[in-house]
């Protein structure tokens, strides 16, 4: 069986480029510096599952929403549970991506010839941050209503060009139904897609180019330690 | 420290370790998709007040809001029945329309029946046709008494002809 997937499917060289591939040997508390990225991958996949779930019972508009919201909570057999990992997961996946922009920052990893993995995850980093805003408002209670309205209202201080960019945001110059089905939009559908296309190439350039070792000290004679 | 010994330790932690995540996420996933496999349904039962409001022996029509559940979206209805308590506690609720084509019908407190004023067929208080078109007794709500508050159900069920 597994020879006939072998010949047929060219498995084994994708297992291998993916999880049998070198990478720098790090001890100790460094170590975990590098789990960040699969973390992330990790909380991405559990939101695109849990997210699925929660759409086939959720209701896009004004007049539904709140309650479809409710139904998953109260009504559906481990609603609850899907709902609340979707929610974590989405604070979380913001703190193990901000975590992880930082390792790659502070040990230098985004310098050649990694500075395309760079900025596509710097991009990843928006769309992680477009999800937490579009995201927040679908439960359609108050706290969501208040914060977009909160977050657009942001929008529409920049000058010149701010108005125009809230109006677009909210689909109208007021907020509501418009803008409950816009922001439902990206959430599942946009931001969704983009992603997606990012990750690969994110993981692409990962693989091919191989991930850093951690930084070592120069040694500039002061402090060398060399014998 | 042996390096392979502590490799497939690792990989034998995270074949576990991942196994448990994949069950909880998996099982949970799994019950929110095949929820409405076990989804309880709403009956409808609607309280209508007190049981032993009701006087033995005169029935009343009393107004209620019927409301329909379909997931989270609810629609409310106004809706009425009448009431005929015994004397022995028993209740009997009436579809409020007549079983003849539909018309609300009211109680004749002078003759102590019921009357259509659409076609003037006429039913007993227990229900009975006493004369008229209608093919058949008025019809009922099934209605039950908890903790002596009524409740109906209503929906009819056709009346003995």
């Amino acid at each position: 069986m597994r020879e006939w997937l072998k010949s047929r499917t060219g498995f084994e060289a994708i297992w291998k480029a993916l999880f049998e591939r070198a990478i720098p040997e790090a001890k100790g508390p460094v170590a975990w510096l590098y789990v960040l990225g699969s973390a992330s991958l990790f909380v991405f996949i559990v939101q695109f599952t849990t997210g699925c779930l929660l759409a086939m019972s959720y209701a896009p508009t004004p007049d539904h929403a709140y309650d479809s919201v409710r139904f998953i909570s109260d009504q559906v057999l481990a609603g609850r549970l899907v709902r609340g990992l979707h929610h974590w997961g989405a604070t979380f996946m913001v703190v193990l991506v901000a975590l992880h922009f930082s390792r790659v920052y502070f040990m230098g990893a985004y310098k050649f010839p990694r500075e395309a993995t760079w900025i596509t995850g710097v991009c990843l980093l928006l769309l992680v941050l477009g999800f937490s805003f579009t995201g927040y408002l679908l439960p359609w209670d108050q706290k969501a209503y208040w914060a977009t309205a909160v977050g657009t209202n942001i929008a529409a201080q920049a000058p010149v060009i701010g108005p125009s960019v809230a109006a677009v945001l909210k689909g109208g110059e007021e907020m509501g139904a418009a803008t409950l089905t816009r922001f439902y939009a990206f959430h599942v559908l946009v931001l969704p897609a983009l992603t997606a296309l990012l990750i690969a190439c994110h993981l692409f350039l990962v693989i091919w180019h191989g991930i850093t070792e951690p930084p070592a000290r120069e040694e500039d004679g002061a402090g060398d330690r060399r014998l | 420290m042996n390096d392979a010994h502590d490799d497939g330790l690792i990989r034998k932690a995270i074949g576990v370790l991942g196994a448990l995540i994949m069950a909880v996420l998996g099982s949970a996933g799994l019950g929110f998709l095949l929820s409405p496999l076990v989804q309880k349904r709403d009956e409808g039962w609607v309280d209508v007040g007190p049981a032993d409001a009701f006087k033995p022996g005169t029935p009343v029509q009393i107004q209620f809001v019927e409301r329909t559940r379909d997931s989270w979206s609810v629609t409310e209805k106004r809706s009425s029945a009448w009431v005929l308590a015994l004397d022995n506690g028993q209740i009997t609720v009436f579809d409020p329309r007549c079983p003849h084509l539909g018309c609300p019908f009211r109680w004749n407190i002078l003759d102590k029946r019921f009357q259509c004023p659409c076609h003037t067929a006429a039913f007993a208080a227990d229900g009975a046709v006493i004369s008229g078109p209608s093919p058949r007794a008025l019809d009922r709500f099934e209605s039950k008494i908890e903790d002596n508050r009524l409740l109906i159900l209503p929906r009819p069920t056709q009346g003995h002809s």
